[in-house]
């Protein structure tokens, strides 16, 4: 049972269809939530969909850490460091703009005592 | 020689510094600001002379392109950094006077990582350093615009952030395909690999690319942020927002369609886009009573007609587009910091309010004039020649569309001088007894507004200058890059 599975999805298109499904999921909400607290987590879930996404990019089957410790490994055997790289980078700036967004929320919310995007209307929406 | 990269380097070292710095002395973090905003006039000034040999192409800690990122310092990139740093040194000579209250070394240190990031992001040649300039300007924005932490301010911000996210998602999709389709993050490379790849995945990395600047770039959907961030910051980040941040995602948006995917098919979509957004901006602002709310809807107007110049995809297009961008630089500077004195007189963000204000504000107040009448391009201010370079450029690709997208414009025009007269009759209008303040601005904070409008006054005495230099920046934006041409 578990071999024919394997034969029929390859693990990487498992890891799109779960990014993208992060991606739109977190978008979804984003556009529909009145919360502010839910369209961050929102934000949140978008960004770790793209963060699946690029590590997918560099994704071998098989092959191990770009760690040159083993003499015997060659480049072949190795998966891509770069995409890695990025997404170490993307995932700070996705935490910086999360605690950023919530710290505003919180004086958003002992300003105005609510949440609820529809009730805060000092601006146009 | 001097290194492009120092633009990028000093104020983001020095914004790091300050916070350190004011430990010691507390108040001395505006003199650093300051310095470093100096230091990056005279580098851009210095590298404006050197670029004319050719772009000068910098690797980064060793690693030779593609591998490494790298740093390519054209026309293009040069031209901007010098804009950025002039409004930049001169927003901050009149931020000692103006911002008073808050966490001073902050904003200092986060406005000099905007100007940091916006550099990074005209100079670099790595599409994810790209991303990480990004970055840097939204999220010293998203802090800014909420820096006097009212509730306006405080929402405005929010809502920025999280439409500002979404484009950060989406331009992070498409880095992501990018690399799946090419192995490669340098633009060079990327330029020449492009054609390799099947024509469907290539519309959607741009597609996606101009969705996510385009969030930043206030074109037309995706701009609601715009007028609620621009009218709530503190009006010397309105006008850096408002003079080149928005500017800058545009023209990087228009290098990446032009000389790294070679799409000049969707160039004619852009064109479009870029008169609803004029059109969309210039009648909304019309029914402004909030004069920053006009000023931002104005802004979002004049961006869609600098989208309209560079999608013309001639060089004299661009050229005019460039021109429009130094104009609208200056101008839309001279208009959100000569209001923001009004503003904190009058204690009113409405216009009506402020009849009489040429009696009590002179100097501010025929600036306004001034910079309001170069934004609808009267002549001889500058923008009288940047309007009528971008309406030749526009009749002379012959076209049957780009005429009626002149005549859009010229309506555009029309509803920006009904609103901008308006807003200057009422100010010059009365006799000045109606309001109950006395004192004008401070000197260091017309000082600014001064330079800033011998600029747009006098601009024409340079215009042959101008034009060779934008001449040069649409020749660089136009041909392709290629890794060849680097080494």
């Amino acid at each position: 049972m578990h071999n024919i599975l394997a034969n029929l999805v390859s693990v990487e298109w498992i890891i799109y269809i779960a990014s993208f499904g992060l991606i739109l999921t977190g978008l979804f909400i984003v556009f529909t939530d009145k919360n502010l607290i839910k369209i961050i987590i929102g934000l949140d879930m978008a960004e770790t969909g793209v963060n699946i996404l690029i590590v997918a990019a560099g994704y071998i089957k098989g092959n191990t850490a770009p760690i040159f410790s083993k003499a015997s490994l060659t480049p072949a055997q190795m998966t891509d460091p770069v995409p890695q790289a990025l997404v170490l980078t993307s995932i700070v700036i996705g935490f910086g703009v999360t605690a950023l967004a919530l710290a505003l929320v919180v004086r958003l919310y002992q300003k105005t005592g609510s949440l609820d995007v529809s009730k805060i209307r000092g601006l146009k929406w | 020689m001097v290194n492009p990269i120092l633009l990028i380097v000093v104020p983001l070292a020095t914004a790091f510094f300050i916070p350190i710095f004011s430990l010691i002395w507390k108040g001395g973090s505006k003199y650093l600001a300051l310095l470093a905003a100096l230091f990056n006039i005279a580098v851009a000034s210095e590298l404006l002379v050197k670029v004319k040999n050719g772009p000068i192409h910098v690797t980064i800690a060793g690693y030779k392109a593609p591998i490494g990122i790298d740093l390519l310092a054209g026309h293009l990139g040069v031209v901007f950094a010098l804009i950025i740093s002039v409004i930049g040194f001169l927003v901050l000579i009149y931020s000692i006077s103006y911002i008073k209250g808050g966490w001073l070394d902050r904003y200092y240190a986060l406005f000099l990582l905007l100007l940091a990031g916006t550099t990074g992001m005209v100079l670099t040649n790595d599409i994810f350093n790209l991303f990480v300039f990004f970055e840097i300007v939204c999220i010293s924005s998203y802090i800014l615009v909420a820096y006097n932490q009212d509730s306006h301010g405080l929402e405005a911000s929010i809502k920025y952030l999280i439409l500002g996210s979404i484009g950060s998602t989406l331009f992070l999709i498409a880095i992501a395909l990018i690399y799946m389709k090419m192995g490669t993050l340098n633009m060079a490379d990327i330029s020449d690999k492009i054609g390799g790849i099947d024509s469907a995945s290539r519309m959607l990395i741009i597609v996606l690319l101009i969705t996510g600047l385009g969030v930043e770039g206030a074109l037309f959907p995706l701009n609601s942020w715009l007028p609620d961030a621009h009218a709530s910051a503190p009006s010397t980040i309105s006008a850096l927002l408002s003079g080149f941040v928005i500017e800058v995602a545009l023209i990087v948006l228009v290098k990446l369609t032009y000389s790294v995917f070679h799409a000049t098919s969707i160039l004619v979509f852009l064109a479009v886009l870029g008169v609803t957004t004029l059109l969309i901006g210039e009648f909304a602002a019309f029914r402004q009573e909030n004069i920053k709310r006009a000023l931002a809807y104005s802004s979002i107007g004049q961006i869609g007609l600098i989208l309209f110049a560079l999608s013309l995809n001639t060089e004299a297009g661009i050229r005019a587009g460039m021109f429009q961008i130094i104009n609208h630089a200056a101008s839309k500077s001279i208009l959100f910091l000569a209001s923001g004195y009004m503003i904190l007189k009058t204690g009113s963000y409405l216009y009506k309010d402020y009849r009489g204000i040429a009696k009590k504000m002179p100097v501010s107040a025929f600036l306004f004039a001034v910079g309001a009448l170069s934004l609808i391009g009267v002549p001889p201010f500058l923008g009288f020649f940047s309007k009528i370079q971008i309406i030749m450029a526009a009749a002379a690709t012959g076209s049957v569309l780009n005429l009626w997208l002149i005549a859009a414009v010229l309506l555009g025009t029309i509803i920006e001088g009904i609103y901008f007269l308006k807003i200057v009759i009422v100010m010059f209008s009365g006799t000045g007894e109606e309001l109950s303040f006395s004192g004008g601005a401070p000197f260091g904070a017309v000082l600014p507004i001064i330079l800033l409008g011998l600029v747009v006054i006098a601009g024409f005495v340079f215009l042959p200058y101008l034009n060779t230099v934008n001449t040069s920046v649409a020749q660089e934006i136009v041909k392709h890059l290629s890794l060849a041409q680097l080494f």
